[in-house]
């Protein structure tokens, strides 16, 4: 999934589910590098968590909003409020950890 | 319909667009002065070659363009203006035809420093050509190609910042480099002066292209030579590490994703190619230039379509112990009756590919150009091979030619490692459409078929004292001494040695199917 400025508020900000926002710019290696893991999970996580990618130079003010000042940042976002900002490239592990601990924990907040 | 590798690329990766609007996000905090600042902040651009479109965002794809028209190599933008640096060398020359041929507008820069430095060494092309002016009249005559060439040392900044004005390309392949290992090791002068032509030149480019035309794509020459061939048999991945590899330090781990591999260049040369890397991936960095820098195997062969048609439109072709590289030495020295020289064990491997696919690439490279700031690694071979493994084959293909070939192991003037592993990962051609289509002895079997004819064979018996290696690593100048030799049979694969792996995906895009062309 492509997030920008346009589309922020309805893709991201309403979302049903949580959202992981991969913000990236086409000088940056480290992101070019995750960018197969980025589609990868987006597929296999579809339903649960909404995953995708946003350049921080076409869309500048979303960028500047959330304050991401090192590429690349991965934020993720629940009802519009950040439960996770991470920066630097990450293996596919570290990934798949944190959004495996954000998914139980909504599951924990939905059995209380 | 057909789909191409490039339909989804857009505006942001045309070298047509010209960037408007207020960029002011960059990791260091710095904005672009150039950018006009715009209401709203958004990027917008102008296409330079569709005025009437006025502002708008960049975010058309090149399927929807009428300006990047579908060709066998995917969509390639419409007469597309291309500047090549070195237009007169082995493969600057072969480039420039095959372009021309494909439609581009071609301009070309060269200074003949490579004619001289052949004729420093007392050789010549064995492959006759001829000058600049009747090769530019040849390519007018048989392939109603336009050249616009000018002389000019790419040392020389003014001289190339009016020519990159007048000219305003689009795509720039930078050849123009002194490329021989050997040639980089004879004495201190040689050493300074090709890393001066080489890393001042290149240094110098990118402060004109930052200053006149900043959205071309720069595909800058570099080796494979620059990576070496680490003993831990670590692969050799395109420039950076992938996000899966992961440094383990004192129990704790971390991501080396986009992180530069190690380089470990193997002659003063090859340092000047690293040097030249670095400063191309800051000057993407700094200037949001576009790049790829190709880590070229060795190239071997004669033979395009192109270059084919007359006689008058070959490529130089060289067979000395500076300027030869091995597969092209081999076979005329197989011609020559001169035993295959080996160097040490003969078990070094390396990556490989032939000319006309090496043009290929070329042109799949400039039909992707990549996005402002990108700085791609590509790693350009077709093939690895141990140095046995291609004298076996030279000897086996020269004997279909009549030449019985011997094979000698001498002393390896070269400081480098013999027996190793070597494993190689080429993704970013094969996801650009590439595919190999040229055998190692298809080719050799042309070279044979040319190198053979009279005329040829005549200028390989006046060259043939200069090929012979007499440039040491240790500053000596002398014969190497034969440590032995075999024929074809005798040399075999050493059981359980290392063998080189390469990872090239196959399947990844849809690819024009030049089989069903050939039928
Ligand atoms: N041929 C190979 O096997 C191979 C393999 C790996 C990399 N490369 C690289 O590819 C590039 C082209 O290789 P090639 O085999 O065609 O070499 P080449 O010497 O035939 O071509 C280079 C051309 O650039 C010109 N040149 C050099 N310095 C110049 C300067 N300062 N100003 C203007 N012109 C200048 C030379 O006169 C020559 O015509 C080189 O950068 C080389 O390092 C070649």
């Amino acid at each position: 999934m492509i997030f920008t400025d346009k589309n922020f508020q309805e893709e991201v900000l309403k979302s049903p589910i949580p959202v992981l926002v991969e913000f990236w710019a086409s000088w940056c290696p480290p992101c070019k590098m995750v960018e197969p893991i980025i589609d990868r999970l987006e597929k296999e996580y579809m339903g649960r968590m909404k995953i995708g990618k946003m350049n921080v130079d076409i869309n500048p003010v979303t960028a500047k909003r959330y304050n991401v000042k090192g590429l690349p940042t991965f934020i993720i976002f629940i009802n519009g409020k950040i439960v996770y900002r991470g920066v630097a490239a990450k293996t596919e592990n570290e990934l798949r950890r944190v959004i495996e601990e954000i998914l139980a924990s909504q599951d924990e907040e939905v059995r209380v | 319909m057909n789909t191409y590798h490039n339909d989804r690329l857009t505006c942001w990766n045309c070298p047509s667009a010209i960037l408007r609007g207020n960029v002011d996000f960059r990791a260091c905090g710095q904005s672009m002065r150039r950018f006009t600042s715009m209401e709203g902040g958004d990027v917008v651009i102008e296409c330079e070659r569709r005025p009437e479109l006025g502002h708008f965002e960049p975010t058309i794809n090149f399927s929807e363009c009428p300006q990047w028209k579908p060709t066998k190599y995917g969509r390639l933008l419409d007469n597309m203006r291309v500047l090549i640096l070195g237009i007169d060398g082995y493969l600057g020359w072969t480039l420039a035809l095959k372009l021309g041929a494909l439609g581009f507008e071609v301009s070309g820069v060269d200074n003949f420093l490579r004619r001289r430095m052949v004729r420093e060494k007392g050789s010549m092309s064995v492959v006759p050509i001829a000058s600049m002016e009747e090769r530019i009249k040849a390519a007018k005559k048989y392939l109603d190609i336009d050249i616009n060439f000018r002389k000019i040392d790419v040392l020389n900044r003014d001289k190339l910042a009016d020519f990159l004005k007048e000219v305003k390309p689009e795509v720039i392949v930078h050849y123009a480099e002194v490329p021989s290992a050997p040639y980089s090791m004879v004495d201190a002068d040689h050493a300074i002066f090709v890393q001066k032509n080489n890393v001042l030149g290149t240094l110098g480019l990118l402060f004109l292209m930052r200053d006149i035309v900043p959205e071309a794509t720069l595909i800058k020459l570099g080796t494979m030579g620059e990576y070496g061939a680490p003993l831990t048999g670590r692969p050799l991945f395109e420039g950076f590490f992938p996000a899966d590899a992961v440094l383990l330090w004192n129990g704790r781990e971390w991501s080396l994703g986009g992180e530069m591999t190690p380089r470990d260049p193997v002659s003063f040369y090859h340092v000047s190619k690293v040097q030249d890397t670095f400063n191309v991936y800051e000057a993407c960095k700094y200037w949001w230039l576009r790049s790829y820098d190709v880590m070229q195997g060795v190239i071997y062969g004669v033979h395009t379509d192109e270059l084919a048609t007359d006689d008058k439109l070959r490529t130089r072709f060289d067979v000395d112990e500076w300027f030869g590289t091995v597969v092209n030495r081999f076979v005329a020295q197989a011609i020559l009756g001169i035993p295959l020289t080996l160097y040490g064990e003969g078990e070094q491997i390396r990556g490989f590919i032939a000319l006309e696919d090496a043009m290929e690439c070329m042109v799949r490279l400039i039909s992707s150009p990549p996005e402002p700031g990108q700085y791609t690694v590509v790693n350009q071979v077709s093939g690895l091979y141990k140095l046995k493994t291609i004298a076996k084959t030279v000897a086996e293909v020269g004997a279909e030619f009549g030449f019985d070939v011997k094979i000698q192991r001498i002393e390896n003037p070269r400081v480098e490692s013999e027996v190793h592993p070597l494993e190689v990962v080429a993704e970013n051609l094969p996801e650009r459409g590439f595919r190999p289509r040229v055998s190692l002895e298809r080719e050799i079997r042309r070279m044979f078929d040319l190198l053979s004819r009279k005329h040829i064979v005549r200028r390989l018996e006046k060259v043939k004292d200069t090929i012979i290696p007499r440039t040491w690593w240790s500053g000596d100048k002398r014969d190497p001494k034969v440590l032995g030799v075999y024929s074809p049979d005798e040399v075999r694969e050493e059981e359980g040695g290392f063998r080189g792996i390469l990872h090239m995906p196959l399947d990844s895009v849809f690819v024009y199917r030049w089989e069903d062309e050939e039928k």
